[in-house]
């Protein structure tokens, strides 16, 4: 969303439902909001398990060509959610494709959309007309002909987010196509290749990158070549994963500090943004009121090939490293409460080191309940894992830099007051 | 804290809680196990409970375990006379033919029981309360309880409670768990395995309780190299987010439900949890019972307590805001 200064008005763009708050030339781009954030269902379909790319930093480690959603399994799931309107109350839901590369399914996704729309309509479901779907695919047969027509029949209730990492050359370190083996071949050229066509069907989209340990030189260069690619919103996040090695952590602020200057000193922040600068980022946080879990285990369902249902996808077995799958019922039998019951009341408190509890600067530290079950010394969900402990410090003191050379330009041109008094103060990002 | 260890002294030990019966072959933990685990209990200040197997010990055992201070947790149908007179807690399987038994003064006897047998078995037990002092009712199958027992389990709960009334009436104090715990009890008491209790185990291992004994992988350490329980504050009750804010304080607390119930030793079941609560709106009614009959003077300890009857089970995890029920 921009944010603008004084005298707003606020116009709705009826073709894509979209807010646009509109002013004068001024403001600063913050990161959106994911639609309907935090009233909506989130409801995931693993179409299949297989993928074009075999990405250096794929959390998929028992990723396959077998593993693929058949139709009965999809509408068993779709009727089962359905008929069970009173268990899902939200007032909207986002049904989810991902894999894998989603798209390798498109018919099959298709079929699953058209059935999804009709039942909704026939039943007068709640969700009717608060539904969206939603995907992350690797981009690279954005093109292809059922794709575009399922793009230009679903326009208005689609998210679609393309996975781009940035230059060349950091794009092409991780994201490598499968069997590529001794001399590896980056995926850059053909996903590149197709952002224009994404811009155009959905100009606000962002793009969300990865950072692993490899990739930190070419950071800043990364979010301002997506910039140039027209991409406005670029998220970024580190691996939750225990990679980062010695010096990483000075290596990420530096980049983040050339990043901030570039930002600041070209007037990016106007029209773009970065989800790694945030000004509501690096504060401690009170025990009793920011208290509440950062991820979206449990409040999401996650259904598979065989319709075993999980709290996320990264709960199944073939995002788990070292642990069993967490199972919480299937489409036959429905959901497990009880399974349910430990990520619905989990708190950060609870499962927080006491370091993290005292921390300075734990606003904005995120976990994964995913990664923090697989890295945990026992069975269990509540053992944070703190792997990104130095690199979000890092982050940290290059966001304060950010944040003081901003103010301090904005106060100079006069203009900070004003956007105190309309910044939003978001809490943290959601995964 | 630490506060006490269990020693299950044989495998073919009965059990004495919410787990099985064991269907292993008798063996006897080694003596010399049994030693370094006493040993160890001497210097931690732990007080010993010993669970026994039906067949009489070998001298050299009873010998061993009478250099401690202990209590022993003994089968009714022990073969062992001596040790089932003087035992603090007496296990029994079934009220089948105990209409001539004698229930000993000041002793503490376990029935194992399923639901259904506890909702049949109403009448006998109304006719053992006032041949007992203390009676702990402990479930088999806490799992298979729903929704639709709600009303059966409340009705046998206050049927109970006009047995304790009368018997209250009548000069004896007789303690049910399932009735008299929460209303004598001023703060959260739960079995609290894995933070003040473990176990050693015929095999030399430690566990969170016998319950887990059922898989060498749930070991927490073992004699030779002493305990070693991983993430072990998830046993504390600060670190349980439902049960913390509960006020079910009778209930057990089973951590070993609460893994096979929930995969978390921290969370309970939804099983648990009502029956829990089902028990503890029985007490807030035998308290007013109690009251209303002037007869609470019998237990000073019941003078000025309240305990509010929360229809609807407003309890914890139902009215949690964040969803979870
Ligand atoms: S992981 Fe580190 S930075 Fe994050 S809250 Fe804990 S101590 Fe703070
Ligand atoms: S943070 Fe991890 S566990 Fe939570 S919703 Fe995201 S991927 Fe799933
Ligand atoms: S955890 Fe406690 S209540 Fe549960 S079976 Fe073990 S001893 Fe019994
Ligand atoms: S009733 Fe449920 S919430 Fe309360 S202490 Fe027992 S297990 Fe915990």
């Amino acid at each position: 969303m921009i944010i603008r200064f004084s005298k707003l008005s606020i116009m709705t763009n009826l073709e894509n439902r979209k807010e646009i708050i509109m002013e004068e030339e001024i403001g600063i781009k913050e990161n959106e909001r994911g639609w309907q954030d935090g009233m909506s269902k989130n409801i995931t379909f693993i179409v299949t398990k297989d993928c074009q790319l075999a990405c250096k930093y794929c959390y998929l480690v028992g990723k396959n060509e077998k593993e693929r959603m058949t139709w009965q399994v999809a509408k068993k799931v779709i009727d089962y959610v359905l008929d069970n309107e009173k268990q899902f109350k939200e007032q909207s839901v986002i049904w989810d494709f991902i894999g894998g590369e989603p798209f390798l399914e498109i018919e099959l996704i298709d079929k699953i959309c058209d059935y999804i729309k009709t039942e909704m309509f026939r039943r007068n479901h709640h969700w009717f007309d608060s539904y969206r779907f939603s995907f992350s695919t690797n981009g690279i047969n954005y093109d292809d002909k059922r794709v575009q027509r399922f793009i230009e029949k679903n326009i208005d209730h689609l998210s679609i987010g393309i996975t781009i990492d940035g230059t060349k050359r950091k794009h092409d370190l991780n994201r490598i196509w499968k069997g590529s083996g001794g001399e590896e071949q980056g995926s850059y050229d053909d996903v590149v290749r197709n952002i224009p066509l994404w811009l155009k069907q959905f100009p606000d989209a962002s793009t969300k990158v990865t950072i692993s340990s490899a990739d930190i030189p070419y950071i800043s260069e990364s979010v301002l070549h997506l910039y140039s690619l027209g991409i406005k919103e670029v998220n970024i996040n580190v691996v939750f994963e225990d990679v980062w090695k010695d010096g990483d952590d000075n290596l990420f602020e530096e980049q983040l500090m050339i990043l901030a200057d570039e930002i600041i000193d070209k007037g990016y922040y106007k029209d773009y943004a970065c989800s790694l600068f945030s000004d509501s980022i690096g504060k401690p946080l009170d025990a009793a009121l920011d208290n509440q879990n950062w991820c979206g285990a449990g409040k999401m369902l996650s259904v598979d090939a065989a319709g075993n249902f999980y709290p996320c996808t990264r709960f199944a077995a073939y995002s788990l490293r070292s642990k069993r799958p967490v199972i919480i019922g299937n489409v036959t039998e429905g959901i497990d409460e009880n399974l349910l019951r430990p990520f619905l009341t989990l708190d950060r408190i609870t499962q927080s080191p006491q370091e993290c509890i005292d921390c300075e600067v734990a606003s904005g530290c995120a976990w994964c309940q995913g990664e923090n079950y697989d890295a945990a010394e026992t069975d269990t969900i509540y053992q944070r894992s703190t792997a990104i402990c130095k690199m979000h410090k890092a982050r940290v003191r290059a966001n304060n830099y950010y944040w003081n050379k901003l103010y301090r330009k904005l106060e100079s041109e006069g203009k900070r007051n004003d956007y105190d008094t309309v910044s939003k103060k978001s809490g943290s990002q959601s995964c | 804290m630490l506060k006490y260890l269990i020693v299950q002294l044989d495998d073919s030990a009965p059990s004495f809680c919410h787990y099985p019966d064991s269907e292993r072959e008798p063996k006897l933990i080694p003596l010399d196990t049994l030693r370094k685990g006493l040993l160890r209990s001497m210097k931690e200040n732990l007080t010993v409970q010993f669970i026994y197997p039906d067949y009489e010990l070998p001298n050299e055992y009873a010998a061993l375990i009478d250099s401690v201070y202990h209590a022993d947790i003994v089968s009714v149908k022990s073969e062992n006379s001596g040790l089932l007179a003087g035992a603090e807690v007496i296990v029994i399987n079934s009220l089948e033919n105990l209409e001539n038994f004698k229930f000993a003064e000041g002793k503490a006897y376990v029935w194992r029981t399923s639901i259904s047998d506890f909702l049949k078995n109403n009448g006998k037990l109304s006719m053992i309360l006032p041949r007992i002092d203390r009676l702990n009712v402990v479930f088999t199958d806490v799992a298979n309880f729903n929704d639709s027992l709600k009303v059966n389990y409340a009705k046998a709960l206050d049927k109970l409670a006009e047995v304790i009334v009368a018997e209250y009436d009548r000069q004896h104090p007789v303690q049910l768990n399932l009735l008299t715990d929460r209303i004598l009890l001023d703060e959260m008491n739960n079995c609290n395995a894995g933070d003040e209790c473990i176990t050693l185990c015929p095999d030399g291992r430690y566990y969170i309780c016998p319950a887990f004994y059922s898989d060498s992988k749930n070991a927490v350490g073992d004699v030779n190299n002493g305990l070693n329980v991983k993430n072990p504050q998830l046993y504390r009750i600060n670190h349980a987010p439902i049960c913390r804010t509960c006020d079910a304080w009778q209930c057990r607390r089973c951590v070993w439900l609460n893994r096979n119930l929930t995969l978390e030793v921290n969370t309970p079941g939804r099983q648990q949890c009502v029956m829990t609560h089902l028990e503890r709106n029985a007490s807030a009614r035998l308290l007013e019972n109690l009251r209303n009959n002037k007869i609470l003077g019998l237990t000073k300890v019941l003078y000025g307590r309240t305990l509010l009857y929360l229809p609807g089970l407003l309890f914890g995890f139902e009215k949690c805001g964040r969803g979870c029920k």
